[in-house]
Parts: structure tokens; C-alpha cells; sequence
């Protein structure tokens, strides 16, 4: 035995064993451990193997900057990798597993590694897997990455949820130590909202691992009354196990809380984890300080831990890191932890203090070794002994276990993310928070104050100033009383000369203090660089524990201040944060929300099968049962709607109401095409520029009185069209008097096309429709039969004679059942966006599928559309740029397949018959093909170099995606009824 | 032949009956109406005025010089008419009582279940009865308003009216939450 648990002491419940496994060895600890304490108390100490040399490591701290006690927690669905041991709460039946082995922890074939260290130096992936350029991707890194894996995840879905909540407060408290639960106490009691936010399962932070007394009671206990005063304020919120990860603007905080992460049975109605966002007027960063490991020979073997680490397992859990510890310290906190350990009757080997002399007094019978230092280790997956060295003269002390402390680092993390850089303290020998405003200031040991007394004034004065500046008055303060402490300064100790063994610097990455000397020599000195170079704080634990010290380590050898050498860069987020956090409750149907035609339950009833567009569904076909393809289904509603009619759903264009005396000339800036004198009642087609000249969106404007317009927008480009609008009517022509307002919704619209489409639409319609009185693009409101007032549109995408009718949408199935029941002995059929398409692209009607960003009108065929002789419109003036107006330019035409077997593809190239294959013979491109069941043929659109002058060419269409090329003549692309005469009918 | 047009709800098919009320209840207003009035501008004081002085009607801000406006007193056929005409040439007006869903949660929790999809600040003192606003909720645009201590109502596009449900239950899902339409 050499760790164990003590036979008193400590806030678990020794009345409460649970049951858990490491490795499949069932082990016990008690409500109140961590996995970690849990670990130690069962004297298991090796619990993983390193990133790199696969050195056998264990446990080095108490807390979440831990770098070695990563295991994968449960199993199956379940499975959670790179969990740290020393955060994870202990429960009933937990399976932990260590990681980066083969076969097993105890004998791992990747520890030859360590033997290859020689050629393993920092840099080496990059010097060695360079060449050839290929085979990073498919070789070197899937094997780099096999060798180096830290856990594995599984591909099954997580069978659990994830929530994500915003919070709001006056004041932010993070971490709830003596500076956060005093700071939370003082708002509390002086009324402010307040969050108090705890990584840990149990509040108190430090003061949980305290031995010294405070207001006459164990500091626990003092805690936990504390605790309980919040618990009973409505204005406060306590967030325990909640990591805050990351400030973003305006004082927004993400947060992390492990709702359900350390229970034994996962309540489903609850979620696992739930991410929040919290705007905070204020914020108090009570994150305490980070013991900082040393840097010596064999400073990693498992039980050597931070001094910290050991008196808090000792104080906190009752688990002694081992039966005789040796104590390696810079400063005071070595000495605490002697104190700690000779209180609970632990043997100490000895206390090697770095410093010559020191006013710190050791516990009574402590052998001291002033100016001392440990050179190297020994020992397989445990320490059994140290090498002390003092004045040159070695010393071989048996220990199993040391207690480390190289003075401490102010955690300062999160006030660095939004671009402020940390400050050296040259009198506290560490890197303190810039000054980033009032919204969000550190106290106590997180602004290096490490004395008890000073934390608990700091967050009181740092909360009172909060009170203040929110405008209330500050009431409530009382400090505790305490007894004297001893002086916490330390002398800063970078790394030990002389380590007769690898001296690791960031346990993790493997990164030791000859990776760092490489670094310098080979000219990547810079932290930024020597940061890529070793590796050395880039690991999950992003360099808590190593950062510092390698910053001291590279000044030392640079020949300057750590204050030159600075930080790396801070970022989100403190510790990782998992996917389904993140994710929250956007996954599976709820990814992105789904958007219902009006008309959907008509679709369905006609047996619609549908189709994501964006986010609407769409009816694509309406198969009947004899029909075995898609095609055979499209092919027969397009002849269908040819010769008889059909009912389609356009429900889900964008519409826009558009209201105001200067509506008109709203438009007319907006549209390259004219519209000022659009007469009440009538119908226009409409083409929208970008400021760059190409074709935004196109769509229908209709006139319904002198200052009120109804316009339509693809589907596609609905909201897009309307913050366009939004800034040119806020923006560009403020002083234009126009609204507009969004009724995509209010509208369920149907198109009835086909030569029969008048004669079905008179049965339901009462007033008169005849051609002569609501001729080709007649827009206005009609009054159906049975009453009901409606909007009525005569344009055709089609080609066919043809209407939009547009109804409340509620009442969209019900008149759609009407004029499928008016239709039905005219041979109506319901037809879905496939034969739309179909249709239009007989009649060369463009899409987003040739309007796709890179077109002019006149690419497009729509040249005469512009409006030249207008003052201004939104692409006027940079369409005469040179290049848009090239003769070369591509050109919208129709193709023919003349091997009536093959099809044509969108994306297809276009080459002159005879020449190679090849992009640099490149003539144009395809953009839609359709079979077309009216010509009987495939046809495609198609933009060809000068392609209006080249009709009756036969041209390549080549697709190399299927490695085919078929021969297609070039034509007009109006393929159907090039007079209107159907159209006009 | 007979043309009656029997009006659909956005969400008939998708909420089923319940045997009681949870704490949370999520009511699906079946018919309200419902306008936009723009003010013309210039005018949006006056607009203001005439609008927010009637108990007729319930204007909610949706915009600089844009209200939602609802009414329990006017029918969904006649509310804009009538609106049209008590703001003569101040204000457009547009009828959107079928565009839009009318929702109503409330409960002891039902800030605490909007506040899993909705960034507002919804404390009493923050957020008080008769506020409104348009927010994001979840992926969705909606009007927003206070009604009650504990009770809100949400306002949505016609055709995300499915979908928004389908977000409060998730968002719910620890909250004892019960959907039907309401019975009025």
C-alpha cells in the first residue's frame, strides 16, 4: 500500500461506498470523491499512458487543468473519451478505462516509443511526413493519428439530450471560493440578480480543501452556510457543475453545466448537458490560481502530484497520495502542504526547498533541505525514489510520492479571450489579467491575492463597486474572522539544471525542456512558434499546467524577461466543451425547422410525393398507381397540362406587400425594368440587379391601386429579396415614403395552367374572366363563388394560357378541392414542381438554375428588359462596365439532344465538335435539362459563347462527371409555342 | 354545385386531445384576427395614437412604426377594414389573420421554457405585461408579448407554426408541458 484513504477526515461519506470499475477491476470509494480521489484511495496511481513516448502517468492535480487523468467514462452509446478523472463525480457503477494503451496499461507496446525518443524530437512529424505531398492525407496522418490517439468516439447516435438556455443577471460570480462566495454574498444581500457559477459538484472551491478554521468553524462549514443563505435568495442562481468556458461580446458568457454527467441513471426527460448563455451587466472572475508543477528530471512518474493536489485529496477526500511524501517546493505552499500532511499523521521523506533561505517554518521533525532540488526519479509505473540534489552533492530519498508547488498562476483565462493580452507581475512572478473594463474584473487569488483574509475583502469590495455601478446600495458586508496566515510569496523556479532524465514541461504533449532548447536553436524562440514547434500547449488542457513554465524556460534561454517572452493566444474554451452541448437541441428533425404549404394537406391528398426546398416541402410528383417511374408521372402531367389543364402549388413564392406614395418609384430603382407607369390592374414580370449588374431574383409585379404594389420572389430568394428592399429603403433612399410588409404567409396560390384553365376557373369564379375582360397579365381581386374575396393573377411560367389564384390561406385546400371538383370533367390534374420545371424550361423560362450570380439580363436573354433610359436602378451603372458587355460573352440557348437515347446533365461543358475534351476548350455550360415529353426528346438550357449567333451548330455536350458526351444541336430556348399564341388564347 | 370553403388550421392533424392541462399549457388560438398596420411615414405618432388609445384593439410593437395589431372584439374578415379606417391616411394596413398563429404559453415555468430558445431578458421587471417584441425563438421568428405574470403570447408565420410546437416541446421537455387548441 502506499496511496490509501485516511481513517478520518475529509467531506465524503464514508456511511455511502459506491461501487465503480477501472480496467474492469471493481473498486470502491464513497459519495464525495471524484474518480480521481476514488483512484488514489484504491492506490492505483497509474492511470493512462503519455501522448507521445507513452510513458506510464498519473494523476497531478485535484482539479480540471488536469493533464494525465484523461479516461473514457462509460461504454457503449454512452462512452465519453478524454474525461478528466480529477472533475468527474464518482457514482454507482461507473466503468472508467484508460486510453492511449495496447494491450494494457501495464505493458503498452507503444512505451518503445520512449526508446525512439531520439528520433521523436519536437518538429519531427513535420521534418519526417512532408514527402510526397499525398501522402499526409491518406498515410501519414491516419497513422500519426492511430499511434497518438487520445480516446476514441463511437459513430451510434447519443441516445441522450442537450439543452441550451440564455440567463440574464446583474452580476456574473465565477467560481465560489472564498473571493466568488463573498463577492455573491454581498450582491445577494444588496438585491442584485446574480449567477454564481461552480465547475465543482460541491460549492466552496478552495475553502472545500482548507484546514485552517474561519469564524471559529471548519471552512467547510462556513462554506456550506454561505451556500445555503444564496440557496434561500430568489434573486441568486446557483450553477453548480457549470464550467464557464468563453466571453464573447457584450458580456455574454457560455457556460457548461453537467446536468447529468455523474449520475449512475440518466433521467430522460432531463438533458445530460446544458450549454448556457448568460448576459451579465457585470461579471467577477473569482477563478483562483493554478499551482504551477516544476520542471525536473522524471517530474512525471505516477504520485508525483501538485503540492495543492496532495492537500486537497488529503483535506478534502481523506486519501493520503502516499505513506511517505517527499516535498519539492519553490515557496510557501510546499511548506502548507507539510503541515497538511504531518496534521494527518503522514510521513514526509523530506522537504527540499529550491530557495537558500526562507522565513516558512517547517512542521516539527520535517528533515528540510534548504537550496536543494530533485535531479531525477526512480521507479517503474510509481515513484519509489527521488535524487535530491544539494551544492552538487546527490542524495537518494525513498518516497512514494512527491508534492510539487512552483508557486502559483492566477487564473486569468477567460478575461484574455476577446483580444486582451496578460500582464507580467514581476513582483508576483506571474501573468495577471489586463484591465478590461468594469463589465468584468478578478478577484482574490484570480488577482493575486492568495491570502484567505484578502479574498474574502477583495470580492466583497469588487461585488460592492458592482452594486454601485448598477445603481443600488451596498448592504450586507461582514468579513470573517481568521487566524493569522503565513507570508504565500515563492521564488520563481522555471525548470531544474542538471535533470538527469527527461524534465517534462506540458505532461500531455509530451513536451520537455531539450524540445524547447530545439525549438530556440532552430529559430521558432517566438511563444507563438515555439508553441507549433514542440506542440507544447496544444493538447486538451491547452496548457494550464505547462505554459508557464515553458514561457519561463524560453526567457531563461533567450536572455529576457518573461514579460517579452507573453502568452499564446487565449481562446474559448477554457476546458472542451462536448459536440452535444453545442448542438444542443438542433439535431435530427429539429437541425432546421420545416416550413408547410397552405395547400400541403391538398398535396397529400392527391398523393403528392414530396420534396425538400429549402426549407418548405414541396409536391414534386403526383404518381398514380399504374406509374413505376417519376418520369412516367411528370411526363404525363406535362402532356396533361398541354392539353387539358392542371393545378400546381405556388404557395411558397415570396410575396411582398408594397405600400406608399413613392411605391411606384421604390420599385422602379429596384427592378431594372420599368414600373412607374404600370396601369392598377395589371401584371408585369420584374428582374432584380445586384449593384455588380447580374441578375439577383426575378419575379411578378402587380399593380392593386395607385400606391399599393403586390410583388412575388422565388421561392428560394424570399427573405433574401426583402432585406435587399429592407436596405434600400432604410439605406440608399431613405427618403423614399414606402412600406412593405412580408405576406408570403397570409396567401395560399395556386397556379391553373393549361387550355382548359379559364373554362375550369370561370366555375368558380364569379366575375366575368373572359380574355376580354382579365386579359394576358390582368392582376386583380376577383370574388369567388360561395363568396369568398381572392386574388387573381393572369401570368404563365408555363407557356399554357394561365392563372395564379391567390386565397386566404386557410381557405387554400378547400378552393383547391373546388377546382379540382370544377376540373375534373375538363381532365385536371394536380402537378407538381418537377412538370413546373419541365414546362418552363420548354418555354426557356429562366430559374435560379441559370440566374446563378454570374449572369447579365442579357446573358440571360432579357437584355431589352433594361430599362436604359431610366435615372437609376440598382445595377445600372456598373452593367455598362466593360467585360458585361462583351460579344463573347456566354449566352442563354436551347440545346437538342440528337441521340434521341442519351440525356444531357446539369453542369455538363459545352466544346466545338472535334476538339480535346478539356477545360481550356471550354464553350458554355448546361444549366437544366428535362426530358421533354412535347417535343419527345431530351433538351436542355444551356450558356454558350455567343451563343445567340450559333443556332443550328452542333456542339459536344461533355460531362465528364459521367464520362459521357452527346450531340446536341443549338437553338432558341423558347422550345414551345415561340409566338404566345397559347399564351394569349 | 355548393362552394363552401371550410377554413384549415395550420396545425389541425398535428395536435392531439388531451385528458387534462399540465402545469405548462401551450394554447392554439383556432381563429383570431390579426392585422399589420404600417405607419405611413411621417405619420407614426398619430398612427400611434388613434391605435394604442382603442380598447379594441391589441397593438404590439413589431418595427419602428409597425405593430402587430390583434383583436378579440373584430372578426378576422373585418378587423383590417376596420382598422383601415380609423387610421384613414396615417397608417397601411394589412390583413394577416391568415398568416399568422396565434399561440398563448403559461405556466409557472413558461419563461424558464422560453428562455431555452429565446435571448431576451424575460424577468417580470425586464420584460413586464403589455411589452412586446420580436425575438428569435429557437431557429423562428416571432412577436413576442407578456400577457400575464405567467403567461405569453407568440405570435408566428402560418407555415413555421408546426414547426415552432414542435421547438416548445423540446424546449419544454422538463417542464410538464400539455399543447391543445384552445377552446374559446
Amino acid at each position: 500500500m502506499t496511496a490509501y484513504r485516511l481513517a478520518s477526515g475529509g467531506l465524503v461519506d464514508r456511511s455511502h461506498g459506491i461501487r465503480f470499475t477501472f480496467d474492469g477491476a471493481t473498486l470502491t470509494g464513497h459519495a464525495g470523491d471524484t474518480l480521481a480521489s476514488a483512484l488514489l484511495a484504491n492506490d492505483t496511481l497509474l492511470v493512462g499512458r503519455s501522448f507521445k513516448y507513452h510513458r506510464p502517468r498519473g494523476i497531478v492535480t485535484a482539479g480540471p487543468s488536469e493533464p494525465n487523468g484523461l479516461v473514457t467514462i462509460g461504454s457503449g452509446v454512452r462512452r465519453d473519451p478524454n474525461t478528466r478523472a480529477t472533475v468527474a463525480e464518482l457514482y454507482d457503477g461507473l466503468e472508467a478505462r484508460s486510453q492511449n494503451r495496447w494491450p494494457s496499461l501495464a505493458y503498452d507496446i507503444g512505451a518503445v516509443n520512449n526508446l525512439m525518443s531520439r528520433f521523436l524530437s519536437a518538429g519531427f512529424y513535420y521534418k519526417t511526413f512532408m514527402w510526397p505531398a499525398a501522402f499526409w492525407e491518406k498515410v501519414y496522418e491516419p497513422l500519426i493519428r492511430r499511434a497518438a490517439g487520445l480516446g476514441r468516439t463511437d459513430l451510434p447516435r447519443d441516445p441522450d439530450s442537450y439543452e441550451k438556455s440564455w440567463a440574464h443577471c446583474d452580476l456574473l460570480v465565477v467560481g465560489s471560493g472564498p473571493a466568488g462566495l463573498s463577492a455573491a454574498l454581498v450582491a445577494a444581500r444588496s438585491g442584485l440578480r446574480v449567477i454564481l457559477a461552480e465547475q465543482d459538484f460541491v460549492f466552496g472551491g478552495a475553502l472545500l480543501s482548507e484546514a485552517m478554521p474561519i469564524g471559529g468553524e471548519p471552512a467547510y462549514v462556513f462554506a456550506r452556510r454561505v451556500v445555503e443563505e444564496l440557496q434561500s435568495s430568489p434573486n441568486v442562481t446557483l450553477l453548480p457543475r457549470t464550467t464557464v468556458f468563453g466571453w464573447y461580446d457584450d458580456n455574454v458568457f457560455g457556460a457548461v453545466e453537467r446536468v447529468q454527467k455523474g449520475v449512475a441513471v440518466v433521467d430522460a426527460t432531463k438533458p445530460v448537458e446544458r450549454m448556457w448563455r448568460i448576459v451579465a451587466k457585470h461579471a467577477i472572475l473569482a477563478t483562483g490560481a493554478e499551482e504551477r508543477p516544476l520542471v525536473f528530471g522524471g517530474n512525471d512518474r505516477p504520485g508525483i502530484l501538485t503540492a495543492s493536489a496532495v492537500s486537497t485529496y488529503a483535506n478534502r477526500f481523506g486519501v493520503a497520495a502516499g505513506e511517505s511524501v517527499t516535498v519539492f517546493t519553490n515557496g510557501a505552499s510546499g511548506y502548507r502542504t507539510a503541515r497538511d500532511l504531518a496534521a494527518q499523521g503522514v510521513e514526509i521523506a523530506a522537504l527540499i526547498d529550491s530557495r537558500p533561505a526562507s522565513g516558512d517554518i517547517a512542521p516539527a521533525g520535517v528533515r528540510l533541505l534548504r537550496g536543494g532540488a530533485i535531479v531525477d526519479t526512480k521507479g517503474r509505473h510509481r515513484v519509489r525514489a527521488v535524487v535530491a540534489d544539494r551544492g552538487g552533492f546527490e542524495e537518494l530519498i525513498a518516497c512514494d510520492a512527491v508534492a510539487m508547488s512552483g508557486g502559483w498562476s492566477p487564473v486569468i483565462h477567460l478575461a484574455c479571450q476577446r483580444g486582451g493580452k496578460p500582464v507580467w507581475s514581476e513582483a508576483l512572478q506571474a501573468f495577471m489579467a489586463p484591465d478590461v473594463g468594469s463589465g468584468l474584473v478578478m478577484a482574490g487569488a484570480a488577482a493575486g491575492h492568495y491570502l484567505l483574509s484578502e479574498c474574502f475583502d477583495d470580492g466583497a469590495r469588487k461585488a460592492s463597486a458592482v452594486v454601485e455601478a448598477v445603481g443600488r446600495s451596498v448592504s450586507g458586508v461582514e468579513q470573517p474572522v481568521i487566524g493569522e496566515e503565513a507570508d504565500p510569496s515563492f521564488t520563481a523556479l522555471w525548470h531544474v539544471p542538471g535533470a538527469k532524465s527527461k524534465a517534462f514541461v506540458d505532461f500531455q504533449n509530451d513536451v520537455h525542456t531539450k524540445d524547447l532548447g530545439l525549438a530556440v536553436r532552430e529559430g521558432f524562440g517566438h511563444v507563438e512558434h515555439a508553441k507549433r514547434y514542440t506542440t507544447g500547449g496544444m493538447a486538451t488542457d491547452q496548457g494550464k499546467l505547462g505554459n508557464i513554465n515553458a514561457i519561463g524556460i524560453l526567457a531563461g534561454m533567450r536572455g529576457v524577461s518573461p514579460a517579452e517572452v507573453g502568452t499564446t493566444t487565449f481562446r474559448p474554451f477554457y476546458t472542451p466543451v462536448s459536440f452535444g452541448a453545442m448542438a444542443g437541441a438542433s439535431i435530427g428533425e429539429h437541425a432546421m425547422p420545416t416550413r408547410r404549404s397552405p395547400l400541403h394537406g391538398w398535396a397529400a391528398r392527391n398523393g403528392a410525393v414530396f420534396i425538400d426546398a429549402g426549407l418548405w416541402y414541396r409536391s414534386s410528383w403526383f404518381p398514380k398507381a399504374v406509374e413505376k417511374s417519376w418520369r412516367e408521372s411528370v411526363d404525363r402531367e406535362v402532356r396533361n397540362v398541354r392539353e387539358n389543364a392542371g393545378l400546381c402549388d405556388v404557395s411558397t413564392l415570396g410575396k411582398i406587400e408594397v405600400f406608399g406614395p413613392d411605391a411606384a418609384e421604390f420599385l422602379n430603382r429596384l427592378y431594372c425594368n420599368p414600373v412607374l407607369k404600370l396601369p392598377v390592374g395589371k401584371a408585369r414580370y420584374g428582374l432584380m440587379l445586384r449593384e455588380d449588374g447580374m441578375v439577383y431574383d426575378d419575379g411578378t409585379v402587380s399593380r392593386l391601386g395607385d400606391e399599393h404594389f403586390f410583388v412575388t420572389t422565388t421561392t428560394a430568394m424570399a427573405s433574401g429579396v426583402l432585406s435587399h428592399m429592407e436596405f434600400a429603403a432604410q439605406v440608399l433612399w431613405p427618403d423614399l415614403r414606402v412600406r412593405f410588409l412580408s405576406v408570403s404567409d397570409q396567401w395560399a396560390q395556386m397556379s391553373i395552367a393549361g387550355p382548359k384553365a379559364r373554362t375550369i376557373l370561370q366555375a368558380v369564379v364569379e366575375d366575368d374572366i373572359s380574355n376580354a375582360s382579365f386579359p394576358f397579365l390582368a392582376a386583380r381581386e376577383v370574388r369567388l363563388k360561395g363568396n369568398l374575396k381572392a386574388r387573381l393573377f393572369r401570368i404563365s411560367f408555363s407557356g399554357e394560357l394561365a392563372y395564379e389564384l391567390a386565397v386566404p390561406a386557410g381557405h387554400g385546400e378547400a378552393v383547391a378541392d373546388a377546382l379540382m371538383r370544377a376540373g375534373a370533367s375538363h381532365g385536371i390534374c394536380a402537378y407538381g414542381v418537377e412538370t413546373l420545371n419541365v414546362l418552363r424550361l420548354e418555354k426557356g423560362h429562366v430559374t435560379h438554375a441559370e440566374l446563378d450570380g454570374r449572369v447579365t439580363p442579357d446573358d440571360a436573354g432579357l437584355g431589352r428588359m433594361m430599362g436604359t433610359s431610366k435615372a437609376d436602378f440598382i445595377g445600372k451603372r456598373l452593367s455598362t462596365r466593360f467585360g458585361l458587355t462583351a460579344a463573347d460573352r456566354m449566352q442563354l440557348v436551347g440545346l437538342k439532344s440528337v441521340e434521341p437515347e442519351k440525356d444531357m446533365r446539369a453542369g455538363a461543358h459545352l466544346l466545338k465538335d472535334g476538339v480535346k475534351p478539356s477545360t481550356i476548350n471550354d464553350q458554355g455550360w448546361v444549366s437544366s435539362t428535362c426530358f421533354s415529353p412535347t417535343l419527345g426528346g431530351h433538351i436542355a438550357l444551356a450558356f454558350l459563347k455567343s451563343g445567340r449567333e450559333r443556332y443550328g451548330e452542333k456542339i459536344v455536350v461533355w460531362d465528364q462527371l459521367r464520362g459521357v458526351e452527346t450531340f446536341a444541336e443549338v437553338c432558341d430556348p423558347v422550345f414551345v409555342d415561340p409566338e404566345n399564341t397559347k399564351l394569349m388564347a | 354545385m355548393a362552394y363552401e370553403y371550410q377554413a384549415v388550421h395550420a396545425l389541425d392533424g398535428t395536435i392531439g386531445a388531451i385528458a387534462e392541462r399540465r402545469a405548462n399549457h401551450l394554447s392554439v388560438h383556432r381563429t383570431t384576427a390579426v392585422a399589420m398596420v404600417l405607419a405611413v411615414p411621417g405619420q407614426t405618432a398619430e398612427a400611434a395614437g388613434i391605435l394604442l388609445s382603442s380598447g379594441e384593439f391589441e397593438a404590439r410593437f413589431s418595427g419602428p412604426g409597425e405593430w402587430l395589431v390583434l383583436s378579440e372584439v373584430h372578426a378576422p374578415e373585418t378587423l383590417a377594414a376596420e382598422l383601415s379606417v380609423r387610421l384613414g391616411d396615417f397608417a397601411f394596413v394589412v390583413d394577416q389573420s391568415h398568416g399568422r398563429v396565434v399561440l398563448t404559453l403559461s405556466g409557472p415555468d413558461a419563461a424558464r421554457i422560453l428562455a431555452n430558445g429565446i435571448a431576451v431578458d424575460l424577468h417580470a421587471d425586464a420584460f413586464p405585461v403589455g411589452r412586446a417584441a420580436n425575438v428569435l425563438c429557437s431557429h423562428l421568428s416571432i412577436n413576442l408579448a407578456r400577457t400575464g405574470n405567467e403567461s405569453f403570447d407568440l405570435v408566428v408565420m402560418r407555415s413555421f407554426a408546426e414547426a415552432l410546437v414542435d421547438d416548445l416541446k423540446v424546449m419544454a421537455r422538463s417542464h410538464d408541458l400539455s399543447v391543445d387548441f384552445a377552446t374559446r
